[in-house]
C-alpha cells in the first residue's frame, strides 16, 4: 500500500499544484485553468522537441527529481526526519550545480538564490526535527507519528515552519527563487521539453514534502492532520495573493531574525 | 613501532639533505608506506603502551627547550617584534622557574642512562611515564602519518616548481620530514613538560615554513604567527605552573586523576592554548597569513596535522571537562567559532584563505563536541577530525595544483575553470561535496553530531547554542562551498570540446590517494554504523556512477545556446560576497576576546 503512495507521490503533487492553481484563480475571481492543466501540460512538453545546453546540465534536472523522490519516499516510509532533510538537501544542491553549470545570467542568478532559500530554510527544518525528537523521543517519522500533542508543545516551531513553507512551495512573499518578473523562472529557463517536465515535476514534489512536515504535527491523528494542511494551503495562498516579493536577502534576515528566534525560544520551552 | 614512527622520518629527513630527486621521491613514498603501515599496525593493537625517558633524555629536552627560546628572542630582537620579544622572555622565565619549582617537588625516578629508551610498562607509584600511547594517540597517528605521508610525497613534486636554491628546496622536504616526527611525538606526550616543548616546536616549524619564502608579506605573517602561538606557549606554561603548584605534578594523566582545588584552572589554561593553536577567533589572523607559506605547509599545518593538535588537546582534557561549567563555556566558544568563522570566509576571494576560514569553522566544531565530553561526543569529534583531515588535504593539495599549473589563487580568476581544468575541478568538487553532503564521513560525522547534542539538551540546556552554532554554521559552509563551485563550473555549452588536462604524477598520485581514501573510509564509516536506512544515504550517488553511459544517450537532443533575454553579448554573473561592516566585524573580535577571557575566568572560579 505505501509503495503505491511512493509510485504516485508525483501525480498527487500534481493534482494539489491543480488545486491550488484553482483556488487560486478563485481567490482573485478568474476563471483559471482546469483542475488538471499540470497533466496537460504535461503531455505539452513530451510532445515538444527537446532542446538542452548540455548534457550533464539536463540530466541534473532528473537527479534532482529522483533525489527529491527519493526523499518523499523517505518521508512515507517513517525513516528519520533528519536523513530526509540531508537527503532534501542533496536534491537541492544538485539543483544548483545545474544551475551554476550553463552560461546564462539568469540561471546563475536563480542558483544563487536557490542557495540562499537553502540557507534560510534548511536550520528552520532541522531545529523542526529536533523539536520533534525532544517531544517524541525519536527522529523516525515512525515513531513520531504514533504520538500525539504536538502542536501544543511546540506552536512556536509550527509558526516557524509555516514561515517556510512558501520558500519551498514559492510563494508570495518568499518566491525569490521563481521570481519570473525578474530572473525569469531562475533555475529553470534554460529546461526545455521533457527536461523541463521534471522539474515541473519535481516540484509538485516539493509540496509533498513541505507539507508532510506539516501532517506530521498533528501525529496520530490523521483527521487533524489533513485539516492542518487544508488550512496550512489556504493560508499560504490567501499569504500569496495578499503580498509583494521580498529582497532575497531580506527573506534571509527575517527568517533568521523571527523564524529562528521562535525556533529556539520553543526549543528552550520544551527542555527547561 | 612507535620508534619508527619516531625515528623513520627524522633519519628520512637527514638523507633528504644528500639525496636527488628520483631518492626524494623514494623516500617519501617509503616514510609515507611505513609510517602507513605502521601506525595501522598499532591502531589495530588496541595496546596502551608507556614509556619512561631517561633523565638524560629530560634534560637533553630541557636544554633544547631553551635554545628554542632564546631563538625566538632573537629572531624577535632581529625583526624587532616587541611581542615576540616579550612573549619568548615571559616564556623562558616561566619555563625556568617551572624547571625550579618541580625538580623540588617530585622525586626523579632515574632509569638506566645508558639506552635512551627504556620500556617499561606503567606500574610504579608516584611517577608516571612520559610517553604514554592511548586509543587517542593511536587514532592521531594514523592521521599524521597516512594524510601527512601523503602531504610530503606532494611536496616533493611541488618543491620542483618553487624559485629556490636547490639545498632550500632539501631543506623544506626535511622539514616536512621532521614535523611529522614531532607530531608523532607530541600526541603520545604525557608529560607536560615535553608537551610544551613540542607544541613550541611545531610553532617554530610554523614561523619557519611561513617565512619560506622570504618576502616581506611572508616574514610579517610569520612574525604574527608567532607571537601568537606564543601566547598559547605562555598559558600552557601557567597551566603547568597551576599544576605542579597545586598537584606537584607534570603530567596529563596524574593531573587528571586529581579533582578539585585548581585543578580546572589548569586544564582551563591548557585549553586556551588550544584555543590559539586552533586559530579560534581572535587569534584567526595567524591561519589567515600562514596561507602565503608553500601549499604543502597550507596543507600539513595549518589544515590536515598540526592545527588537530587543538581539538587533540581539548580530548585529552575532556576527562576533566565533562559537564563542568568550564566545558560548556569551551564548547559554547567552540560553536560560535563555527559559525562565525564559517561566516566570515564569504567575504574571502582567495581560494586558499576560504579554505583556511573552513579550517578555522570546522576546528571550532571540533572543539566543541570534544569539549562536551561524553562518550559519544568525543568519538565524534575524532572522525570529524579524520575525515577533515583527509578532505582539506584534498582541496588543499589541489589548490596548489592551481597555483603551480595555472597560477591561479583568486576565485575571482577562476571562472570556467573546469573548462581548462576539469580533473582538478572534480578533485575540488568531491572535496566540497564530502564536507557538505551525504554519504560522506564528514557530513555523517555532524549528523550524528547533531544527534548526539540534541539528545543531551534536557539535561544540559545550555547546549542549545551548541546546536543551533552547529546548524547555522553547516548551512554557511554549504553556501560557501557551492559559491565557489559557482565560479568554477560557470560552463559555455559543451558543444566545445574540452582540452585535455594533464596533472603531473606527482601531483595526481597523492590527489587520486587522498580521493581513494576519503570515499573509502566513508563507506567503511557507514558499514560500521550497521544501520540499513543510513547505507540506502548514499543511493543518491549511484547517479553519478550512470552519468557517463547516459551522457552517451544524450546525443540525440539538439544542443541551443542559453537565453541571454535579447542581448547579443552574454554576460557574465559575479560572484556574490558578504561582508560584516567594521564595527559588527570589531564587535565580533571583542566578544571573542572576552570568551576567551572568560575560559580562563571560569576556570579560576570553579
Amino acid at each position: 500500500m505505501i509503495w503505491i503512495w511512493i509510485a504516485f507521490a508525483p501525480i498527487l503533487g500534481g493534482l494539489v499544484y491543480g488545486g491550488e492553481r484553482v483556488l487560486r484563480a478563485r481567490m482573485q475571481r478568474r476563471q483559471g485553468p482546469p483542475f488538471l492543466q499540470p497533466f496537460y501540460d504535461m503531455f505539452k512538453l513530451l510532445d515538444k522537441r527537446t532542446l538542452i545546453v548540455h548534457a550533464p546540465h539536463a540530466l541534473l534536472a532528473v537527479a534532482h527529481f529522483f533525489a527529491l523522490w527519493f526523499s518523499v519516499a523517505a518521508i512515507f516510509l517513517g525513516w528519520n526526519l533528519l536523513y530526509i532533510v540531508f537527503l532534501h538537501l542533496f536534491a537541492q544542491i544538485v539543483l544548483i550545480l545545474a544551475g551554476y553549470s550553463v552560461r546564462s545570467a539568469y540561471s546563475h542568478l536563480g542558483a544563487n538564490r536557490e542557495l540562499l532559500m537553502l540557507v534560510a530554510y534548511e536550520p528552520i527544518l532541522i531545529l523542526v526535527a529536533v523539536g520533534f525528537y525532544l517531544v517524541s523521543g525519536s527522529f523516525d517519522i515512525a515513531q513520531i507519528v504514533r504520538g500525539g500533542g504536538y502542536l501544543a508543545q511546540m506552536p512556536l516551531l509550527f509558526i516557524a515552519l509555516l514561515m517556510i513553507v512558501p520558500i519551498k512551495v514559492k510563494k508570495s512573499p518568499f518566491d525569490v527563487g521563481e521570481a519570473h518578473q525578474e530572473i525569469v523562472g531562475g533555475v529553470e529557463i534554460e529546461y526545455s521539453g521533457m527536461f523541463y517536465e521534471f522539474l515541473y515535476m519535481a516540484r509538485f514534489l516539493e509540496y509533498i514534502f513541505i507539507y508532510s512536515f506539516v501532517f506530521i504535527f498533528a501525529g496520530v491523528s490523521y483527521a487533524l492532520g489533513a485539516a492542518l494542511v487544508a488550512g496550512v494551503f489556504l493560508l499560504v495562498n490567501l499569504v500569496d495573493n495578499a503580498t509583494a516579493r521580498v529582497h532575497t536577502m531580506h527573506m534571509v534576515k527575517i527568517i533568521y531574525a523571527v523564524a529562528m528566534s521562535l525556533a529556539i525560544a520553543n526549543i528552550l520551552w520544551i527542555v527547561l | 613501532m612507535l620508534l619508527t614512527l619516531i625515528l623513520l622520518p627524522i633519519a628520512a629527513a637527514f638523507l633528504i639533505l644528500f639525496s636527488s630527486k628520483y631518492i626524494q621521491y623514494f623516500l617519501s613514498v617509503a616514510v609515507l608506506a611505513s609510517g602507513s603501515y605502521y601506525s595501522i599496525l598499532l591502531f589495530t593493537s588496541a595496546e596502551n603502551v608507556s614509556f619512561y625517558l631517561s633523565s638524560f633524555f629530560n634534560t637533553v629536552i630541557i636544554a633544547a627547550d631553551i635554545v628554542l627560546l632564546l631563538y625566538f628572542l632573537y629572531q624577535g630582537k632581529k625583526y624587532n617584534s616587541l611581542k615576540v620579544i616579550v612573549l619568548a622572555a615571559v616564556q623562558l622565565l616561566l619555563f625556568l622557574y617551572i624547571e625550579h619549582v618541580s625538580a623540588g617537588h617530585s622525586a626523579q625516578v632515574v632509569v638506566d642512562g645508558i639506552t635512551k629508551f627504556t620500556i617499561e610498562y606503567d606500574t610504579s607509584s608516584g611517577h608516571s611515564a612520559e610517553i604514554a600511547v592511548d586509543e587517542l594517540s593511536r587514532f592521531m597517528f594514523l592521521i599524521i602519518n597516512i594524510v601527512g605521508g601523503i602531504i610530503v610525497l606532494y611536496s616533493v613534486r611541488y618543491m620542483e616548481d618553487e624559485t629556490a636554491t636547490p639545498r632550500k628546496k632539501q631543506l623544506f622536504i626535511a622539514a616536512m620530514f621532521l614535523f611529522l616526527s614531532v607530531m608523532n611525538t607530541l600526541v603520545c606526550a604525557n608529560s607536560l613538560m615535553l608537551f610544551f616543548f613540542l607544541f613550541e616546536m611545531t610553532t617554530l616549524a610554523s614561523y619557519l615554513l611561513i617565512a619560506f619564502r622570504n618576502d616581506e608579506v611572508s616574514r610579517t605573517n610569520a612574525l604574527r604567527a608567532l607571537w601568537m602561538n606564543q601566547i598559547g606557549g605562555v598559558v600552557i606554561l601557567l597551566g603547568v605552573l597551576v599544576a605542579v603548584l597545586g598537584f606537584g605534578t607534570v603530567m596529563f594523566d596524574t593531573l587528571l586523576q586529581h579533582s578539585g582545588g585548581v585543578l580546572f584552572l589548569s586544564v582551563a589554561l591548557l585549553s586556551m592554548a588550544a584555543l590559539v593553536k586552533g586559530a579560534s577567533i581572535p587569534f584567526d589572523g595567524w591561519l589567515l597569513g600562514a596561507m602565503v607559506a608553500p601549499t604543502p605547509v597550507s596543507a600539513m599545518l595549518h589544515s590536515a596535522t598540526m592545527v588537530k593538535i587543538a581539538p587533540y588537546l581539548i580530548l585529552k582534557l575532556a576527562p576533566a571537562l565533562g559537564a563542568t561549567l568550564l566545558g560548556g563555556v569551551l564548547s559554547i566558544t567552540g560553536g560560535l567559532v563555527f559559525v562565525t568563522a564559517s561566516y566570515l570566509a564569504l567575504s574571502r576571494f582567495v581560494f586558499k584563505e576560504i579554505l583556511g576560514y573552513s579550517t578555522v569553522a570546522l576546528l571550532g566544531l571540533m572543539m566543541a563536541l570534544a569539549a562536551i565530553g561524553t562518550k559519544e561526543s568525543m568519538m565524534l569529534a575524532m572522525v570529524l577530525m579524520g575525515f577533515h583531515a583527509l578532505s582539506k588535504a584534498l582541496l588543499f593539495l589541489a589548490a596548489g595544483v592551481l597555483e603551480k599549473q595555472y597560477h591561479l589563487k583568486s576565485i575571482e580568476e577562476m571562472s570556467a575553470l573546469v573548462h581548462r581544468a576539469p580533473k582538478t575541478v572534480g578533485y575540488i568538487l568531491l572535496g566540497f561535496v564530502s564536507l557538505t553532503l551525504p554519504p560522506f564521513g564528514l557530513f555523517m560525522g555532524k549528523l550524528f553530531a547533531i544527534t548526539s547534542v540534541a539528545s543531551l539538551l534536557r539535561e544540559r540546556p545550555l547546549l542549545l547554542i551548541v546546536l543551533v552554532s552547529m546548524i547555522i554554521g553547516s548551512a554557511l559552509l554549504v553556501l560557501l562551498y557551492f559559491k565557489v563551485s559557482s565560479a568554477l563550473l560557470s560552463n559555455p555549452s559543451d558543444t566545445l570540446s574540452a582540452e585535455e588536462e594533464r596533472i603531473p604524477y606527482g601531483f595526481s598520485l597523492p590527489l587520486i590517494l587522498l580521493s581513494v581514501l576519503i570515499v573509502g573510509t566513508g563507506a567503511g564509516f557507514i558499514v560500521i554504523q550497521h544501520d540499513a536506512l543510513l547505507a540506502l544515504l548514499a543511493l543518491p550517488l549511484i547517479f553519478v556512477f550512470v552519468l557517463p553511459w547516459i551522457m552517451r544517450g544524450m546525443e540525440r537532443y539538439d544542443r541551443t545556446e542559453p537565453y541571454h533575454c535579447g542581448e547579443k553579448e552574454p554576460f557574465d554573473t559575479a560572484l556574490i560576497y558578504y561582508e560584516p561592516t567594521i564595527r559588527v566585524k570589531q564587535m565580533i573580535y571583542w566578544s571573542f576576546t572576552l570568551l576567551f577571557a572568560a575560559v580562563a575566568v571560569v576556570g579560576a572560579l570553579s
